[in-house]
């Protein structure tokens, strides 16, 4: 029992990251059409952004803070620069520029902090006690950070203005336009934010995971099961997928431990069989199927 | 007219070029036969990219599934090389086949990530899953199993030379078949409208499934061969980090067309191997070279080779009119 107690609340904690993480694709597909790859780069520098600080000053919250910071400022260099000429095209031009962009990044982490994977000191090692169970503390905290995001996130969506010309621009984007909003900012305001996103994920994960080169490789993967099984474009989707792929890393590899791995390609190939567009897809936002 | 007349002339021309470069640089050798190899990976490529318009993520998968099929029967089963090549594209078909339907009904990033996803999953089962058959990242080492091959002993690097150039050159003609037949233009036409297509009566789905087919069997061809060159195949080959390299390939040789495919291979691998005389891992030239040829060099290198030839020639036609 309480073996699995524990794995259901690191399944929790696994959900936090990828939903993290995954936000910026989802959002990505969803309002500007398209797959937002390099935001594995701002996922990984966050993480060392974390362990450089963290070995430099101890202090495991400044290289979150500075993780959030770098992701957002290179999100912004990347879209105005050039993202912004592959709007409207072929899906292959965003998908292999965004690509080049996280390989350009993977090639200047390994200069600036070699190729061994790097160990980062978790900042509590308190242990709850919960049920017999001991838990983390800092796992705990983890969710609950992505938790606020969650509800921060969906309030900015549901209440605010910009957050409805977002969701409007999600629905149909030319519309919006002749609405007379500038959607181009819009896009830009957004892809910033998830970019911060994605660093914060990378910055929370670097404790839990060793901080390596191609630790964005595996999130990748994982990150777009995320989306693909939650639908694209939609933000509960992508939570409520992260909340079962977590688990299903978590209990499946407490299970047998090659079904943390896999576990999440089979339940999206098998979901995507009887729901091609995901579970909460919208028809027609999930382009690549006719719309 | 006059087009026809110098065109079939040009795979013989290609290949002839590769074997007069190999005694012109006799130290570059291996080289050489690694450009051969490698067009034949960036030509599969090139059917779902340049042809179909499908961006995969995975390719390295069937590149490492044509090197461990040819691998484990050279090393358990059987030791002819020959066979152990003739495994490796039925085992090609068989998935081109059996995975075809599933893959191909899914679109655009869709597909391009499904794939990434089966490539993590091939790692993982050459890597963990099977370790007892495959040896994990150890790699598998069969080359004092195979026997000599009749008429050309192909275990020796200076014999597999001509061995690959013969095959690169087989694939070129069967390739260059292709481009011209229906096939080709079928494969163009369902990237460029599919309805029209369905509205002329083709099964565009079965067009795909067999482009897919194709690209699978000709990864797989170059797998084996690699694996036969090698003498022994690690997990490396099918490695995700990869899957951006046969991309970059065919951009630079120019998506879509016969020969862009072998250009791409050669000024890729020529790019690396100068490269890797200063850095190992050479990721980051790989982003800065496709970001540059996406957004200024589309065409490719044989592309922007038959744009200066047409432009040349409509001169040459104008200056003829006008007297």
């Amino acid at each position: 029992m309480s073996v699995w107690l524990s794995a259901v609340v690191y399944g929790l904690s696994t959900s936090a990251i990828l939903f993290l993480v995954s936000i910026a694709l989802s959002v990505g597909y969803g309002l500007m059409r398209i797959v937002n790859l390099e935001a594995m780069l701002y996922y990984s520098l966050g993480a060392y952004l974390t362990y450089t600080l963290v070995s430099a000053t101890g202090s495991m919250w400044l290289g979150a803070f500075s993780g959030v910071l770098v992701g957002a400022a290179l999100g912004f260099l990347v879209e105005t620069q050039l993202l912004r000429r592959v709007y409207g095209k072929n899906m292959l031009f965003s998908m292999v520029t965004t690509f080049s962009v996280y390989l350009i990044g993977i090639g200047l982490i390994q200069y600036v902090w070699g190729l061994n994977p790097k160990p980062v000191a978790s900042p509590t090692d308190t242990m709850l006690r919960f049920l017999g169970v001991a838990i983390p503390l800092y796992r705990v905290i983890i969710i609950g950070i992505a938790g606020i995001t969650y509800i921060g996130f969906q309030l900015f969506l549901n209440r605010t203005i910009v957050g409805k010309a977002i969701r409007a621009g999600i629905e149909n984007r030319d519309h919006v336009q002749a609405l007379g909003i500038n959607i181009y900012r819009i896009f830009t305001l957004t892809f910033v934010l998830a970019s911060g996103l994605a660093g914060l994920g990378g910055a929370l994960n670097a404790p839990l995971i060793m901080v390596g080169p191609y630790m964005g490789n595996d999130m990748l993967l994982y990150a777009f099961t995320t989306v693909i099984l939650g639908g694209l474009g939609s933000l509960k989707g992508t939570f409520v997928s992260a909340l079962i792929l977590g688990q299903v890393i978590s209990i499946g590899g407490t299970i047998w431990s090659p079904l943390s791995f896999v576990g999440p390609f089979f339940v999206m190939f098998t979901v995507l069989i009887f729901k091609p567009n995901g579970l909460f897809g919208v028809k027609g936002i999930a382009f690549g199927f006719d719309q | 007219m006059a087009r026809r007349t110098y065109e079939w002339i040009l795979p013989f021309l290609f290949t002839g070029g590769l074997i007069l470069a190999r005694y012109l640089f006799p130290s570059k050798m291996t080289f050489i036969t690694e450009v051969a190899l490698y067009s034949l990976y960036v030509m599969g490529n090139n059917i779902l990219f340049g042809y179909l318009g499908y961006v995969s993520f995975g390719q390295p998968v069937y590149l490492s599934m044509g090197a461990y099929s040819a691998a484990i029967y050279l090393a358990y089963l059987g030791r002819s090389p020959l066979t152990a090549i003739l495994v490796a594209l039925l085992v090609g078909i068989l998935v081109g086949v059996l995975m075809g339907p599933v893959l191909i009904r899914l679109r655009g990033s869709y597909f391009t990530l499904v794939n990434a996803a089966f490539c993590a999953i091939g790692l993982f089962t050459v890597e963990r899953l099977l370790i007892g058959i495959t040896r994990g990242n150890d790699g598998l080492w069969f080359r004092t199993r195979m026997v000599a091959t009749p008429l050309l002993d192909i275990r020796q690097p200076k014999n597999f030379f001509f061995f690959a150039m013969f095959v690169l050159l087989v694939v070129f003609l069967l390739y260059r078949r292709m481009d011209r037949s229906v096939l080709g233009a079928a494969f163009k036409a369902t990237q460029g409208n599919e309805r029209r297509m369905q509205f002329m009566g083709y099964d565009t789905f079965k067009i795909r499934w067999l482009g897919f087919v194709l690209a699978t069997v000709l990864s797989t061809l170059s797998g084996s061969l690699y694996a036969i060159n090698f003498g022994f195949v690690n997990p490396n080959l099918g490695e995700n980090s990869r899957a951006a390299e046969v991309i970059v390939a065919t951009l630079l040789g120019g998506s879509g067309t016969v020969y862009g495919p072998f250009f791409g291979a050669i000024t890729f691998l020529g790019i690396k191997e100068i490269v890797s005389q200063w850095i190992t891992r050479w990721e980051l030239l790989v982003g800065v070279l496709t970001i540059i040829v996406l957004f200024k060099f589309n065409r490719g290198v044989w592309g922007t080779f038959m744009d200066l030839l047409k432009r040349s020639r409509k001169t040459v036609v104008l200056q003829k009119k006008t007297p």
